[in-house]
Parts: C-alpha cells; structure tokens; sequence
C-alpha cells in the first residue's frame, strides 16, 4: 500500500515574530514493513538555515530557524510512503511471543544483552510518566498476571482503555497529567497511549510511546475530505523472545497498514511534531490539517 | 610549645568527640600544624579578635557577598573568612593531588562514554539506570564530540578526612562548580589582614594554577581561533553565587553577559553590543545545563540561549564544563568508580569515597531497607539538603513513606554510611574550638592532564555538632594552605601576559544589557538626586516659615506640596482624591515620599531601582564605590518606614543621602571608562536631569502669582535646583522670572541648565555607535537634536508672555511640554535601538510540562 501524505501546521501571530528556532518531528520512519519514496519539508517564509540530524532515538528531526520579521509560519510535511505489514515479524507466528508469560519476560530483561539494555530505558520514569500512582498499577495488574502471556494480557488492557475511556478531545491538553487522566476517563489518542505505558511500565515491562498517522476512511458511499485525518499516537510493548509490538488503545487494533510510524520516544514529550522558541510579543493562532490517501500515479 | 595551658586552647580538650586535624590520637599536636599554632599563639585572643575584624571588615569593604534562598537577609549577605586557616603538608597534597588528577581523568572518560560508546553499559560495568534515570543525563547531547583535549574541563571536588585519616570524596561537581573566585578573595584577605599568621611558613601560591584556568579558556575555543572571544555566561545577581561570578569576570578580564545578551543566528552565537553582534567562542557557564538551550532542553528557561546546542554541535562555540556534564554530579555512580577505575585505567581508585548502597540492586536495596535508620538516604541526581534524608532523625511515618518512595523507583536511590568528618581549629568568642570542616578542590584541564589548584576552598560547619556544612546556611570559609619545607614565590597580584588578555575593548562591543542598566543607573541616580533635593527644599520651606503640622499650609507650601506630587508621579498625594486628608497631615505624606519603598515614586523606591540595576553592574564596581554606595544602604537601614519623622529628621537624613549621593556620581565618572559604557550612564542621567528640570519648572514658574508668592515659587525652584548661589551671583539682583527662567532654562555654559543639559544629551548620543544597518542619524539622535533646536530658537520674550487671562505663562507651557514628549521619545527610542529587548522569548507550543 502505497500513501501519500501532507501534515500542514500554520501559526498566525498577532503582532508579528522577528526571530523564531524550531525543531520538527515529522519524517515517518523508514523501517522493515515501511518505506519513505519521498519525503518533502515545505517551510513559509523560506528558513535561513535548516538541518536535518537524528536523534537519541533514531527519529529524523529538522531544525530551522527563519531570521525575518513574519507573521505567519507554515510548515507542511508531505511524504510518499509504501507500507507494508506484512514484511515486519508477525507476532501472532512468534509461538515463543505469544505465550511468554509476565514471571518469564521479567526474568528474561534480568540479561544485560546489548538488545535487552538498549530496551530496559523505556521501563524508567520519563518526563510526562512520572511518579506512577497505584491506581495506575491497580488497573494494569488485572490483566497481567505472573503465569499469563503477556500478549495476552497486553490485548486485553488495549481492550479495557478503549472501553472504559471515553475519546473526548476537549477534556485534556498535552500538560494533562496522566494521574488526572486516570481518574476522569476522558482524553485523546495521546493520553491513551500514555496510560498504556504507565500501566505496562509499573509492572516491569518496558514500553515506548509512538506518533504517527492513522488513515480514516469515510463512510460507506461518501467521498473522503481533504484534511480530516489526524495526528496519532498509540503505544508499542517490548516481549522478550519477539521484540516491538504497537497496539493503538484508541482504536482497539494492532497497527497494521493503516498505521503511519513518525517517531518514537518514552512519551509526547520526546516528539512533539512542531516546538520552538519565537521572539515575539503576542498571542499566536495555531492550525493543523493532516491528509492521508491511497497514491495516484 | 606550652599549648596545653595557653588560654587560647581552653576549650579545645574538653568534650573533645572527633578525628581532629591538629590532635593526634595521643593527644599530641600535629606538627604540621606547629608553626601557624605558634603565630596564632604569639598574636594572642586580642591581636587575633582585632585581625578577624580587620578580615570582616575587608569583606564588607570589597563586597563579597553571598546570597541565601529563602532569607529575607540572605540577598547580598556578607561573606564569612575565619582568621584561623586549615592547612595541609605538601607531602601528604601530593598524594591527594594525584588522586584528584585520577578522579578528573576518570569523570572525564566516563563523559565521554556516557553521551559515545557507552561500554560501561554495555560491558555491565555500571547498570543503565545509574545513568539513563539520572535527570542530568541528557538525550539531547549524545554523541556530540568536542575538540578541546579532554571533555570535562573544570572539575571540583568536596573532601573531607574520614575516620581512617584519609581525604575522601564526598560530592562532584561538574556542571558550573563555583567557590574559585572566593577562594581566590580568601586567600587576598588573609595576605592582607593577617600577614603576621604566615610567618616562617612557605603557603603554595595558586599563580600557575590560575594561569593554566585561563589558558584552558583559550585553548577552549573552536578550531582556528586564535584570539577567541571568551563570556562568562551569568543567570543574574539573585544566583547565591553572583559575586563570584562578576568579580572572575573582572579578574579574568572577560564580559559577564546573561542569557538575552547572546543570540544563535547564522550556527553561530552572537553577543549583542551596542554596535552590532559579536561572535563568541567560547563561554565560560555559571548556568545549569537544563536552562542553558530553551529550544532543546527546559522551555521555560530564559536563562539561556535558544539553539545553542546546534552549534556546540556544529563545534562553533565551546561551552565550559559542556552541557550534560550534570550527569556526573551522581551518587549512584560512587559504588561503581572502583569498578569503572579498573575498567578504564586498570587500577584502585586513589581517593576513598563514602561506603555507599545503590537500591536498583536487589541485594544491597533488601540492605539498605532493613538497616536504613544507619543511613543518609540521597536521591542519585540531587545532593540539595531537601533530597537528603539523616534517616536516624526520622519518625517511623516518614521512614515508611521513604522507604515506598525507594520501592516505588529503587534505582533512584543510594544509601551511604554516615561518617564522622574530622574537625579543625576555629576561632570563637577569643578562643579555639573544633568545627566539621569540609574542602572544595579545583582541577583544570590541560594539554595532556589536570592542573590542580594548591588548595581551595574550606568551609566550617557553623556549630561544634553539626553534621552539614553548606553555604546556603551561611557558613563560615577558610583560607586553605598548602605548606611546604621549601621556599615559595610571593603571591602577587596578578599580572597577566598582555597576549593573554582579550577585554572589551570599545564601547562597540559593549553589551546591551550591560548598556541597558548603566543607562537605567543613570536615571535612577539622576532621579534619587533631584527628587532628594525636591523634598528637602520643601521641608526647609515648612521649617523656615514655622508652619506646624496640622495647620492649614500657607499658599506658597500648598503649591509647593502640589508640585512634589506632580514632579514625582504619586497621585492622588496632596492633589487628587482625598487631598484635603492629606494636607491635614502632610507630614505623613512626606514621610512616605521619602521612606516608603512600596510607593512607586519614593524616593526610597527609586533608590531601590538603583540598587539592582547597580548589582547586575557589579563587574564594573571599584572598591570606594561599594564603600560609599555601602554606606547609603547603612544609613537607610537605620530608617523605620512605619515611623514618622520629624521635619528636622527627615532634613538630616536628606542631607546626609545627597552628600553621598554626589560623592558616589564623582566615583563612577572617575571609575568607569567611557569605553566601558560611561556614556550610557551619562546620558540616562541627564536624561533624567532635564526631564525633571521640566517638571519644576512647569509645576513652579509656569503659572503667574502676585509678588510675594512668586518670590517664593522662585526661590523654591532655584534652591531645589541648588542654584541659588549661582542666581545671587549671575544676577546680583532681587530673584524675577526673566532672569531664573535665564539661567534654569537657557543659559548654554551653566550645567545645570536645561540648555546645556540637552546639549550635553546631544552630543553623547552623537557618540554612540551607529548599528550596523542604519545609515544617517540614528532615531534618537534626530529626536534629540530637534529639542536642543526648539529651546536654541526660543526668545525670553515669547517665553514670559501671559495667556489672555494673565494666569499662565503659556508659550513657557508649550515649549515645555513639546520638550518633555520629545525626551520621553528619545529615550524610547534609545531603548529600541540599543537594548533590544523588545520582544520576548516565548515557546511556539506550551510546552510547561510539570518538569521534574
């Protein structure tokens, strides 16, 4: 399957920016089961310099600065990108992955292999993951039991987060607290996803936070609108013995082709798509449109 | 030596407890120690009380000071320097010397591993977490290389002699390590105030030491560079450590400049000047690594500079110690150095450091948790008193919650053994007594190694049991002396190879915050000064016309009570709302204007404006101007803002501030160089001069009275304008309008004149660079010249004519008021164009996480 897709931010500024340095987070990742054709970063007005570097996690991230007065900054990311699922190890082949049980991952992340070590930072505390309550704890441990597959019983808290959380984009913001989360039950892809980690971290399991794209498709008989699809995020456990396995809380699936991979990170905090330092003395007005389609050649 | 019986050592036996550094086991004395004992017992407890306060003395004189959080005194509190020094012999320095050179070594690759290969990880030397949970490990700076020979290039060390008679470790500090400068002050002091105690013993000198810190600078800077420009890099004077950081700036000779004073443009960092922006090469950080990059690293920071990073990482600025170095300040890696010693140089560490259990191992976490009360429980990444727990002082409840907190994240944790410190001799109340002391050690990198300072600084716990000795508690230091059997150079002041130097050479490459508050200076100055004149020419009023308060004020008073609220901007006072209140007791108004520092006006407030604005200028400071500026704080701090003051009181406290308020203008036109930004100072004052002038003016001649009462209007504005004598001289004559508006207003050659104050305005904004950028006359030039033409074009005649009420001197009132717009958009503009302040950082997306 072969995408095309654009993500258009654009800030407007009341009074004006003189001087602004900004970091992006929005090249997809090219790995097995996903190819970048093409990748294309268009920025208005025209930066004065701009570099490309990876970072800590191997996430591509463009940083520019623009040193003319504007007011207004677009950034629009468009990239052509084949997905392929299927070319990725199958969890559901991995006979040793499905039925690892909780007691055996744990015993199995004890090793100090280059692989294990390189995974065991996503079992820390990060920025936005912090301080971890019981409540948290509490959820997660009834589906995880010592003698049951973790995959399993990771299937089955991607299950209850989708059916005891209700999507609602104006009860949180990036600063919520998951603790507040946790207690209200409401939030967006990004606070799901967090959740998820919370839960599979305080039990001893390493898990990393993923943003993407999802693809949506309109409803049967109708034409897809331009700009409708949106930013996403879900979570990705590691099981010992198989590797890296996303679940999308939101959506109650296991990523497949659908599923657009940016960046991964220990949470939000790590890749926010757009973050920067302007000079300015006013309020800013900001818009997202995101678009995924099927390529046309 | 008959120490025993001297009285100095009375106390020195009884309940003596610890390991001390001059009583041996046997109750004998330290030999070492012998000579400075038989100085301190030959000056004797009164030489010895009279030299300290010779020491407290010079301490308060220079300024050295040391600001505590969280104290109401604690800004710009002085700085303790006991008489009594800690010594060392050399024989035994150099084992320690050659221990700190291993320990900088090893910190140093471990830096490089920790953001590079990482093999202490991957080879299970040190568990992940020890480094990848340490806040100060920062995903940001991986594998960012450096040309500088080693990676960490400042590294202090805390030791302090455990039970077994060795220096050990007890703390890193890597990221902005501070006490240089004060060990630097301590040892001047001592050499100064306390010569006698050096005698017939050779001190080490640390001439070389501070050499080699300023070659290191140098050689800091990116490839190519042969005569970098070096910043010290401040977050601002409220730092607890902000002495320190403008007096290295005036010692090394390098611009002290804060984060909005740098910008990254071009993958370069810039320094904002007057003139236009400046590279920097190289910056020597008093700024934690989190604040340093608002970009990469903390959002809200303001105290660094956005993108620098990037161009650390593109090598075109070198930052000293580098960013992320805070990742060594790190008790979690204290039991495994052993390890990582043999791993990297295979061999023992030199240097013992305190037992300590990290909790992210099952075996020594089940240790720590069943004998915790025996322990001091630390957080790995913070080593602030808050993050330590004495678990032997806690309640069962709160070891509980500790001892979840460990459960909850174990790896954050360490347990070490708490030891008793050995004490040295302090001098208290006329005699000696033993205090815990602790000794921060300084090493530099070098070419092919460390270059270790002979010394440093001490530090003296303030009471005989106590456990802790930190500064933030306000403790007392010590100069720190490293003996020798052989003779040592003389420590001179320093006298730096001239190719060493690299000052801030014109006023073009002044910076703009620099500029900023000499400018501000000036107008506080000129303000303070004015207004104290003000205020005393109306209590001078209310005493010569033996007016008592509560009585209704004759007119002359009343107008002049009106002009003061005016001039000064604090209405509603004796003019708007609730005036006639006021005028009942007007004395209680006049108190506020002069005392109260919470009414915006006062003159107790603009002095308050002044002072900070002075305190971020501390680098340019001399020694009589701290005195003399010392002795204005003095004398206000002896006033009570809840009391009242009589007239006469008031009158005298006037006088005295005015009489030091001049002495302190003449030192700063004798101090600082116009290249250093006297200009700046020069124009914000007579900005704030003629402003002012304008005001009295308005408020006092403008209006027509009958005879008497504006005899009386002119006489206050001439005294207030300290021109009486001037007039009586110029004039010879009964005091009429024509010729006070002659010589206030126009006269060219008189300087307190408007004319020649605008004049003088003119032509020092004449002087300032032209931004790079601008051609012509910049803004506030023209703007300024436009004023000194409008009162050269005006004719006396004009000036005096009445409106066709015969009640106001009208054309005087326009003029006035067009020259007064005129200096308001002057100074606006000078503003825009010099300081640069006009936008503000802000983020993109709030990003206000709740940082950890």
């Amino acid at each position: 399957m072969v995408f095309q897709l654009s993500h258009t931010t654009s800030y407007k500024y009341g009074n004006g920016v003189t001087f602004c340095h900004n970091i992006a987070t929005l090249k997809p990742r090219d790995f097995l089961g996903q190819t970048i054709l093409s990748y294309d970063l268009e920025i208005s007005p025209k930066p004065t310099e701009i570099s490309e570097r990876t970072d800590f996690f191997g996430n591509t991230i463009t940083r520019f600065s623009i040193q003319q007065y504007h007011k207004e900054l677009k950034v629009i990311a468009k990239s052509k990108v084949l997905r392929d699922y299927t070319l990725a190890p199958d969890i559901h082949k991995s006979e040793s992955g499905l039925t690892i049980t909780l007691d055996e991952a744990k015993k199995e992340l004890k090793s100090i292999s280059p692989e294990i070590l390189e995974v065991k930072q996503f079992l820390l505390e990060s920025i936005l993951i912090a301080k971890i309550s019981k409540n948290i704890r509490d959820y997660a441990l009834k589906s995880f039991k010592p003698d049951r597959p973790i995959f399993e019983a990771t299937s089955e808290l991607m299950l209850r987060i989708f059916t005891d959380f209700e999507f609602n984009s104006n009860a949180t913001n990036v600063a919520t607290p998951i603790q507040e989360v946790m207690e209200n039950k409401k939030g967006v892809c990004q606070d799901f996803a967090q959740i998820g980690i919370a839960c599979l971290r305080s039990i001893g399991l390493p898990a990393r936070y993923v943003s993407g794209y999802i693809e949506t498709l309109p409803p049967p008989g109708k034409e897809k609108l331009i700009g409708t699809d949106a930013s996403h995020a879900w979570f990705s456990v590691y099981i010992p013995k198989f590797g890296w396995v996303d679940f999308d809380p939101t959506n109650n699936q296991i990523p497949q082709n659908q599923h657009i991979i940016v960046a991964y990170g220990r949470d939000y905090y790590d890749v926010p798509p757009l973050k920067g330092v302007i000079y300015s003395s006013g309020a800013n007005k900001m818009k997202v449109a995101v678009d995924i389609r099927p390529a046309v050649d | 030596m008959t120490i025993d019986s001297n009285t100095l050592f009375q106390n020195y036996f009884t309940n003596h407890k610890n390991y001390d550094e001059v009583l041996k086991s046997n109750m004998k004395i330290n030999p070492e120690w012998g000579d400075l004992l038989s100085n301190l017992i030959t000056a004797g407890p009164d030489e010895l009380i009279s030299r300290q306060k010779e020491i407290d003395w010079l301490m308060d004189e220079n300024g050295v000071t040391y600001n505590v959080y969280n104290d109401p005194k604690g800004l710009h509190r002085a700085w303790d320097l006991s008489i009594v020094p800690f010594l060392i012999h050399d024989k035994e320095w150099l084992t320690i010397e050659k221990g700190l050179k291993q320990r900088a070594e090893l910190l140093n690759l471990i830096l490089k591993d920790v953001y590079g290969k990482r093999e202490l990880i991957k080879n299970g030397i040190v568990p992940h977490e020890v480094l990848f949970a340490h806040r100060g490990f920062l995903r940001q700076c991986d594998q960012i290389k450096y040309n500088t020979s080693k990676d960490l290039l400042i590294h202090a060390a805390d030791l302090a002699r455990g039970p077994d008679g060795r220096m050990w470790v007890v703390n890193d500090r890597t990221q902005a390590p501070s006490g240089l400068g004060y060990a630097l002050e301590n040892r001047f002091a001592m050499n100064k105030a306390a010569s006698n105690l050096f005698n017939g013993i050779n001190v080490k000198q640390p001439s070389d030491f501070f050499q080699d810190y300023n070659q290191m600078l140098i050689d800091a800077a990116p490839k190519d560079i042969d005569n970098p420009n070096i910043v010290i890099l401040t977050s601002g004077p409220h730092n607890e450590t902000y002495f320190e950081h403008a007096y290295m700036s005036s010692f090394l000779g390098y611009p002290l400049v804060k984060g909005n004073d740098l910008v990254v443009r071009n993958g370069r960092v810039w320094m904002k000047s007057l003139k236009e922006l400046k590279q920097v090469h190289v910056i020597l950080r008093r700024v934690d690594d989190v604040y340093m990059d608002p970009l990469e690293l903390r959002e809200d920071s303001y105290l660094g500079i956005a993108g620098i990073l990037d161009v650390i990482r593109q090598k075109n600025v070198s930052i000293v110690n580098p960013i992320g170095s805070g990742v060594l300040e790190n008790s979690g890696l204290i039991p495994f150095m052993n390890a990582i010693c043999k791993y990297f140089f295979n061999e023992e560490l030199l240097l013992p450091q305190i037992a300590s259990w990290w909790c992210g191992q099952e075996k020594e976490r089940n240790h720590v948790l069943k004998n915790i009360k025996k322990y001091v429980v630390k957080r790995i990444d913070r080593s602030n008193r808050e993050s330590i727990y004495f678990c032997e002082f806690l309640n069962e409840a709160k070891l509980n919650k500790l001892k979840e907190e460990i459960l909850a994240n174990p790896y954050r944790f360490v347990a070490q053994a708490k030891i008793q410190f050995s004490t040295a001799p302090e001098f208290i109340e006329g005699k000696l007594e033993p205090r815990k002391i602790m000794c921060r050690t300084f090493a530099i990198a070098k070419k092919d190694g460390y270059s270790i300072m002979p010394g440093g600084l001490v530090r003296v716990a303030a009471e005989r049991e106590n456990l802790i000795v930190s500064n933030q508690r306000g403790g007392i230091s010590k100069d720190f002396w490293i003996v020798s059997d052989t003779q040592q150079n003389y420590f001179h002041n320093y006298a730096w190879d001239n190719t060493f130097r690299n000052p801030v050479s014109d006023i073009n490459d002044l910076p703009s915050h620099t500029a900023e508050n000499l400018f501000w200076s000036g107008r506080y100055l000129g303000r303070a000064l004015v207004t104290s004149r003000l205020l005393r020419m109306c209590l001078n009023s209310m005493q010569s016309s033996q007016y008592k308060n509560g009585e209704v004020p004759p007119e002359n008073l009343k107008i002049i009570f009106e002009a003061i609220t005016g001039i000064t901007h604090t209405l509603p006072g004796f003019v708007g709302k609730g005036k006639e209140d006021v005028l009942k007791n007007p004395l209680k108004e006049l108190n506020a204007l002069v005392l109260d520092s919470y009414k915006v006006g006062s003159l107790a407030q603009t002095l308050g404006s002044f002072n900070n604005s002075y305190y971020t200028l501390r680098n340019l400071w001399s020694k009589d101007m701290w005195r003399v500026f010392d002795g204005i704080k003095k004398l206000w701090n002896k006033h009570d803002k809840d009391k009242e003051y009589s007239v006469a009181a008031l009158i005298k406290l006037l006088d005295s501030t005015i009489t030091r308020l001049i002495a302190f203008m003449g030192l700063i036109e004798e101090s600082i160089l116009v290249d250093q930004g006297l200009l700046l100072y020069f124009i914000g004052l007579q900005t704030e001069q003629a402003s002012l002038t304008i005001a009295k003016c308005r408020s006092l001649i403008v209006a027509s009275y009958d005879e008497d009462l504006e005899y009386e209007m002119l006489e206050a504005l001439l005294s207030s304008h300290e021109s009486l004598n001037i007039y009586r001289y110029s004039y010879r004559s009964y005091l009429s309008v024509e010729n006070v508006v002659k010589l206030v207003i126009l006269n060219d050659k008189y300087s307190r004149s408007l004319t020649y104050q605008l004049s003088r305005i003119l032509k020092d904004i004449g002087k300032l660079p032209l931004p790079t950028g601008i051609t012509g006359n910049s803004k506030c030039y023209d703007l300024i010249h436009e004023a000194n033409q409008i009162i050269l074009k005006s004719n006396i005649d004009t000036l005096l004519e009445l409106d066709e009420t015969e009640a106001v001197r009208e054309n005087l009132e326009d003029m006035l008021s067009e020259l007064s717009e005129l200096l308001h958009q002057t100074s606006l503009s000078i503003s825009d164009t010099y300081f640069n302040h006009s936008y503000q950082q802000n983020q993109l997306v709030n990003q206000n996480f709740p940082l950890q």
